[in-house]
């Protein structure tokens, strides 16, 4: 057996599957013919030139040749869409073939998944350096928490919660109304309108500093701007020099949404 | 760099353990190892067929065990446990162990394998537990279990007061999080393939809020608990050239709320100052949120190859979350209606509320391919929410011990968000080693927010957006280990729904990654986003950078050992022109961010 170590490896791979003929697609027993293609003149040759070897495709053919089985990724927009396959990022790499046990494929343990993920997306792994982050450092969370590495319909390939709402409200369900009284943002843009999820210098990882200016940013329209953007005119005459009124959250305390308040007081 | 620091058997996968977690330098406690790898003791072979090589040993993996002290926190304990929070005790550090069914049958099994996997478990503000159970061609469950602590008492921003102990964010939190969740897939042929799955979110805590009156405002105690329970179950239908999902869940949720100051003390809150000779206090409170919430939801997905030069896809998707509320809340005190000049004593509100927001979604698309080397995506995607909400409120004034104020309210709101896109991709194989992307998207829509009747300075607000994107990009791989991805994305906008949306902007980005042996791999990255927005009265202007490096010098598959190094620098640069609420007198908000991260 010329590929000995590599057919030991895969005995333990759930890939193994093919080979015991549990798969619908058959292949028993011939498992390495799912995907390098017949290898009968590669056996009478032993020449490379004479066997698929998906590792050399370009990117867009290594996922035809892995989503002819797998097509039913659970995405929400399939393999096709996701910004992983437009940037030609292979499902080789993140999972491996031949690799052996059962993680082989693709790596199950927090602290893999987000190495994994890391290796190539360093600016990000940065941004989790910051004082108010979500829990990626501790391994608490993982990346595929939040995204769906296969693709999504959501910029950034965002987890989608309870079909259609925010994956945030996976975990952060307090906040997901709906409200009688909805903050527009959080609806319209989603929570990063205010938050920075990866990771801020800022409490509450808030995209600025003093709660004021998030909030004023927005809300500072003439009346004459109604129309060209939501976000209305200031929404109070508050005397900005007195430290009481410099965080409006004190106040506007269900910033979120509320039920019973449509100044978001209580 | 970093060392595992104690032995610990490899897991089944032949991968090195986890490798260890920053820890404090207050750590200072014991890490005694327990390496469960029973193979010699355990282990056995078996003739029969098994999908488990029977050269694996029964158990194997790894329990780590240790001892925290913390020896003292110099400085603010509120910012110690806003930001580390480690807790001082006995601990189970983790555990990474799996059980290989090698003593039955395969026909006598009820499980092949059960995983398991905790961590930092014992008074820690991060602990996890998961388990994974399986049975080939038959099931597979999964659960996992996160208990998460969260505690914050920091103020939201330079805090003029801080020194003198007075927290103007009285926002105090110290909240449990703890998550659930069970996923069972049964596999009772290849076609049809079940599953089900509970989740459950629940948080509790105590912490402080305010208790906002019309002129003043009362730090008061404030517990939260609410939990969330999620059900679904779906079917997968794998055909040869279609796949179908089709998933049915339902939601229940519940926030009970409270805000409590018991009788017996002054609270002057906020404002000291009297109000025509009145100061201003709450002498009792109680007030509590009843909020019941359900919603039932739908997913439904194809993805197809009928031919064999296009593949095809399609969701559809649809939500209709259901709140509906009681509130009561009684308080005492001297309290002033500004607005009508009306001092009370006592003050009692009654209010419910009802909500619901339909909300669906669906997208559309397909990849064509006309020649070898030509790949062709269109996609459109569409998005409508409608929420929709009235309220009753009953106040009653306590304006003396015989006389009362009522006020009703009535209230209806309604918030519709509509947004849609449309776009195509183009991709050119130019060689096998470099891919050419080229595209266009088209994103529209419209809102609107109103709550009637109209009071104060907000009435009815509409917007829409109108934005045309270029994409252009570029896929380079020299190396089978080496790959380059350059992206340009270049949009313009007609209107936009927030002023500080992206509205004139370009996006370009440069990624790359070199594995120069199985052992040493670099990675570099940049990325650059200028968005402008010159409207009169916004003048928006935003630019924000980041350059990284990194390489990881793992030998032997980081068994013994690895090393990996990095540097990121990261600017963010915000301007944008805002009201002063006080005198609507033009502002600027200057916004600045540097950072450097070395790893």
């Amino acid at each position: 057996m010329c590929h000995e170590d590599i057919g030991k490896a895969f005995a333990k791979n759930p890939h193994a599957a093919v080979d015991r003929g549990e798969s619908k697609h058959g292949f028993k027993g011939q498992a390495c013919e799912s995907c390098h293609g017949p290898g009968s003149n590669h056996v009478q040759t032993l020449s490379a030139v004479d066997i698929r070897n998906p590792a050399k495709f370009a990117p867009a053919e290594v996922d035809r040749t892995c989503m002819t089985c797998h097509r039913n990724q659970p995405t929400t927009s399939g393999r096709l869409e996701a910004s992983h396959a437009r940037n030609a990022i292979a499902c080789t790499s993140c999972h491996s073939i031949h690799a052996h046990g059962p993680d082989g494929l693709v790596t199950r343990k927090p602290a893999e998944i987000n190495a994994q993920c890391e290796s190539c997306h360093i600016d990000v792994k940065a941004t989790f350096a910051q004082p108010f982050k979500h829990r990626i450092p501790e391994n608490a969370m993982t990346c595929v928490d939040c995204h769906n590495p296969h693709g999504s319909f959501k910029p950034g390939l965002m987890r989608m919660a309870n079909a259609n709402e925010p994956g945030c409200f996976n975990c952060h369900s307090d906040k997901r109304g709906p409200f009688t009284f909805e903050h527009a943002p959080v609806r319209e843009e989603g929570c990063q309108s205010c938050h920075m999820p990866h990771g801020s210098a800022n409490a509450k990882m808030l995209v600025r500093q003093e709660v004021r200016l998030v909030c004023l940013e927005c809300h500072a329209n003439l009346p004459i701007s109604s129309g060209i953007v939501t976000g209305v005119v200031p929404p109070a005459f508050h005397d900005l020099t007195s430290p009481r009124f410099r965080n409006c959250t004190i106040c506007h305390q269900k910033i979120h949404g509320s039920h019973i308040d449509r100044n978001l007081l209580r | 760099m970093k060392c595992p620091g104690t032995a610990r058997a490899e897991t089944l996968a032949g991968r090195p353990a986890a490798g260890p977690k920053p820890r404090p330098t207050m750590w200072v406690g014991a890490l005694i190892s327990l390496v469960a790898s029973a193979g010699g003791l355990l282990g056995q072979t078996t003739t029969e067929t098994t999908p488990v090589p029977s050269d694996q040993p029964l158990v194997s993996g790894y329990i780590d065990l240790g001892y925290r002290w913390v020896t003292g926190v110099h400085g603010s304990f509120d910012t110690y446990r806003s930001v580390v929070d480690l807790g001082s005790g006995p601990k189970l550090l983790g555990a990474d162990f799996t059980i290989l069914n090698t003593f039955l049958k395969p026909g006598q099994r009820f499980f092949d394998r059960i995983n398991v996997r905790a961590s930092d478990i014992g008074d820690e503000p991060y602990e996890t537990l998961h388990l994974d159970i399986s049975k080939a061609k038959y099931y597979k469950f999964s659960g996992d279990y996160r208990n998460i602590a969260y505690y914050n008492n920091l103020p939201g921003f330079a805090d003029p007061l801080f020194g003198s102990g007075l927290i103007l964010d009285e926002q105090a939190q110290d909240t449990h999080k703890r998550l659930a969740d069970f996923r069972l897939d049964l596999f009772p042929n290849h076609v049809f393939m079940p599953y089900v799955e509970y989740d459950h979110t629940s948080d509790y805590g105590n912490g402080i809020a305010n208790f906002v009156a019309d002129a003043n405002e009362y730090p008061v105690q404030n517990l939260t608990r609410d939990s969330s329970e999620n059900y679904r179950g779906g079917l997968r239908i794998e055909l040869s050239r279609w796949h179908f999902k089709i998933e049915q869940g339902g939601t229940t949720f519940k926030d009970d709320e409270q805000l409590n100051a018991g009788s017996g003390s002054t609270n002057y809150g906020n404002f000291f100052s009297p109000i025509l000779g009145q100061t201003l206090d709450l002498t009792s409170l109680s007030e509590a949120y009843g909020v019941r919430g359900h919603s039932v939801y739908t997913d439904a997905s194809f993805s197809a190859n009928p031919l064999s030069w296009a593949d095809i896809y399609g969701t559809f998707l649809y939500s209709q979350p259901v709140s509906n509320v009681n509130f009561t809340g009684l308080d005492t005190g001297n309290q002033v209606l500004l607005s009508e000049v009306l001092f009370y004593t006592g003050e009692q509100n009654l209010i419910a509320s009802a909500s619901k927001a339909p909300h669906t979604s669906a997208n559309l698309g397909a990849e064509i391919r006309p020649f070898r080397r030509l790949r062709v995506m269109p996609s459109w995607f569409t998005d409508r929410m409608h929420s929709t909400g009235s309220s009753v409120g009953q106040q009653a004034l306590k304006v003396d011990p015989y006389n009362e104020v009522p006020i009703a309210s009535l209230l209806n709101s309604a918030l519709v968000s509509n947004s849609n896109t449309a776009g195509m991709d183009v991709f050119l194989d130019l060689t096998r080693k470099i891919t050419l992307r080229g595209g266009y998207r088209y994103v529209w829509g419209n809102a609107s927010d109103v709550i009637l009747p109209i009071a104060e300075l907000a009435g009815l607000e509409q917007g829409k957006i109108r934005r045309s994107v270029w994409i252009a990009g570029l896929a380079w791989r020299p190396l089978q280990n080496a790959w380059v991805n350059l992206d340009f994305e270049d949009g313009s906008s007609g209107s936009t729904y927030f002023r500080t949306d992206l509205y004139n902007y370009q996006k370009a980005s440069a990624r790359g990654r070199y594995r120069i042996s199985s052992a040493l791999s670099m990675s570099a990255s940049a990325s650059v986003l200028n968005n402008q927005n010159p409207s009169p009265g916004i003048n928006y202007s935003f630019l924000a950078h980041q350059e990284s490096a990194s390489f990881q010098y793992t030998p032997g598959d980081g068994k013994f050992w690895s090393f990996e190094g990095g540097y990121t620098r990261s600017t963010l640069s915000s301007n944008i022109a805002y009201l002063d609420p006080e005198f609507l007198i033009a502002e600027q908000s200057d916004y600045r961010d540097n950072s450097h991260e070395v790893r």
